[in-house]
């Protein structure tokens, strides 16, 4: 029998909320353990961190989006269930926060006063605050003439012309120009998946070779930026997207990701590296059995038992809540709580799940906003709203109240809860 | 005039097409069961073929789990398909699951899938009883041993 591995801060969950809120805890002084049961929702996101829809309405031009902190505060008055507005004043630390990610993970780039505006593989824009250094020089508000959008001959899975025709609506409000041109991977594999079509590039030659075909391709076109598919290498220390605009001679951008993501794998493979290099102990596999904080708990054989807790598991992608019939949250049983509930009188989320969605597909859907519902030191709180334990606390989807697939604040709660409930859990230890 | 038709034609139905056709239906309840349902996904299942199919129904497609998957070098065709196919195909009728086996047989069996799934389905070993069955071929299902093959399941084996 091996001794109980002793700790401060235990973590529930290895993806962006979950990485962000051990590390942050590590920071402040805390041994932690993060306890993950494989990669979730930040793994198939867009590889760029997305804080608040910056819109000023459909058709303002691009220059108009608001500031990702801006962007947020405003969020949270018109949602006043979302965790940015649930925090109060602790959203002012949300540019600390998204700074603390940014150095923790160097294949980001930091955020600007200004959203980055990138393009969607659909042809649409959407606003960043954090993106990955491969995806920057796509930034719609920065293209230094035309974007050439590449597509792969005789690949299907990305229409480099639907691209282009999507960018050239997003001219009208103030982005730049856009057209289409289609270049010869480097290898042949008609049938190659994005992660088989990244490794590919990831190999020596590959993405000099894919870059000078972009090169000879845009070749007097005058183009400022080549926008391409999100395939530009696996592994980020391969840097597949700088060999490749290096041979190119010209910036090269990726758009963003639909899934499967290449640059939401290459985002979670970061949170890993991070986590290593952070000194956080990581354990694969899953909690077993309800537990609070300061119980022995068992993961994968190994006895954990940590003063704190962050419960960091995600929505219905990571698992962190399931539908058996109604909505559970497995890890340690606590109440979920699904939006316009608490203001009906009625526990929405003890009624089949299947009940919980509306017709209206732009109405909310209170399946989508379920979660746990937390007080503003991010302390889950049980039916009758009162904190389930003084040191128990979650971060990311895993709280409710927002609809984090669709409403673009998903990293950006994450990395801000993550933040907050890591320094939160590490406090009074150092 | 309609509703006497129809009442007419009903009271056809109930007091003589249908004892004419029960006193002509030949077999046991449960051939007689399969030849009607099995077409349409309702075989019956061993406990195990059950308990894989629950821990499928966790699957969420998104294709996590392909990542770690050395499905390369299988046909160009499976590939384009991926593996969590396997689970779409696993709910349909047992006579399509023919269709699935080159899926299935393109598996490695190298288990990399299992610790990338976020909703913890057991990949591996859903795929190893989806092959079981594949396999073992569409009458091969329990509690029947002794009966005769039925003429009216169609296998597309």
């Amino acid at each position: 029998v091996t001794a109980p591995l002793e700790a401060d801060v235990l973590v529930v969950g290895g993806g962006m909320a979950g990485a962000v809120a051990a590390l942050a805890a590590r920071e402040a002084g805390a041994r932690v353990v993060l306890v993950r049961r494989s990669p979730g929702a930040t793994a198939l996101s867009s590889g760029a961190v997305g804080v608040a829809p910056g819109a000023a309405g459909r058709d303002a031009p691009l220059a108009a989006l608001r500031g990702p902190v801006e962007a947020a505060q405003a969020h949270a008055l018109r949602h006043p269930d979302h965790p940015y507005a649930v925090v109060g004043a602790a959203l002012g630390a949300l540019p600390e926060a998204l700074a603390f990610a940014a150095r923790a993970l160097p294949l980001l780039v930091p955020a600007l006063d200004r959203p980055r505006v990138l393009a969607t593989p659909l042809g649409g824009a959407a606003a960043a605050a954090l993106c990955q250094r491969s995806q920057a020089s796509g930034d719609l508000l920065a293209a230094r003439g035309p974007v050439a959008v590449c597509g792969f001959r005789g690949h299907l899975a990305f229409d480099a012309g639907l691209v282009a025709a999507g960018l050239a609506r997003t001219a009208r409000r103030g982005g730049p120009e856009a057209f289409a041109v289609e270049v010869d991977l480097p290898f042949d594999d008609p049938a190659a998946r994005p992660h088989e079509l990244a490794r590919g590039l990831d190999a020596p030659g590959a993405a000099e070779r894919l870059g000078e075909a972009v090169g000879a391709a845009l070749r007097g076109r005058g183009a400022g930026v080549a926008l391409m598919a999100p395939v530009l290498g696996l592994d980020g220390a391969a840097r597949a997207a700088e060999r490749v605009a290096a041979a190119a001679g010209l910036a090269v951008a990726e758009t963003l990701s639909d899934v499967p993501s290449v640059p939401g794998l290459r985002l979670q493979a970061a949170l890993e590296a991070a986590l290593r290099a952070g000194g956080v102990e990581v354990v694969t596999g899953a909690l077993a059995g309800p537990a609070i904080p300061g119980a022995l708990v068992e993961v994968a054989g190994r006895v954990i038992r940590a003063r704190a807790w962050v419960l960091a598991s995600g929505r219905y992608v990571g698992g962190g809540l399931a539908r058996r019939g109604t909505l559970r949250e497995p890890a340690l049983g606590l109440a979920v709580q699904a939006a316009e509930g608490r203001e009906a009188g009625v526990h929405l989320a003890l009624r089949p799940a299947a009940s919980l969605t509306v017709r209206d597909r732009r109405a909310p859907q209170p399946l989508l906003s379920a979660g746990l519902r937390v007080d503003a030191r991010l302390r889950p709180l049980d039916d009758g709203g009162r904190p389930v334990h003084p040191r128990l606390l979650a971060a990311g989807a895993v709280v409710g109240g927002h609809e984090q697939a669709t409403d673009g604040t998903g990293l950006g709660v994450a990395i801000l809860t993550g933040w907050l409930a890591g320094r939160a859990a590490a406090g009074g230890i150092a | 005039v309609a509703s006497l038709k129809a009442m007419l034609y009903l009271g056809y139905r109930a007091i003589v097409a249908h004892p004419l056709k029960r006193l002509a239906r030949r077999g046991t309840g449960l051939e007689r069961f399969r030849a009607a349902y099995v077409d349409e996904g309702l075989a019956p299942v061993t406990p195990e073929d059950r308990a894989a199919a629950l821990a499928a129904q966790e699957c969420i497609s998104c294709g996590l789990c392909e990542t770690g998957c050395a499905l390369a070098g299988a046909d160009p065709m499976v590939r384009a398909l991926g593996l969590h196919a396997a689970f779409r195909l696993y709910g349909r009728g047992p006579h399509e699951l023919p269709l699935a086996a080159a899926a299935l047989e393109a598996c490695a069996g190298c288990a990399g899938c299992d610790a990338l799934c976020p909703t913890g389905v057991p990949i591996s070993r859903v795929v190893a009883q989806l092959r079981a069955r594949a396999a073992a071929g569409v009458d091969a299902s329990p509690a029947d041993e002794a009966a005769p093959a039925n003429p009216g399941i169609v296998s597309t084996a």
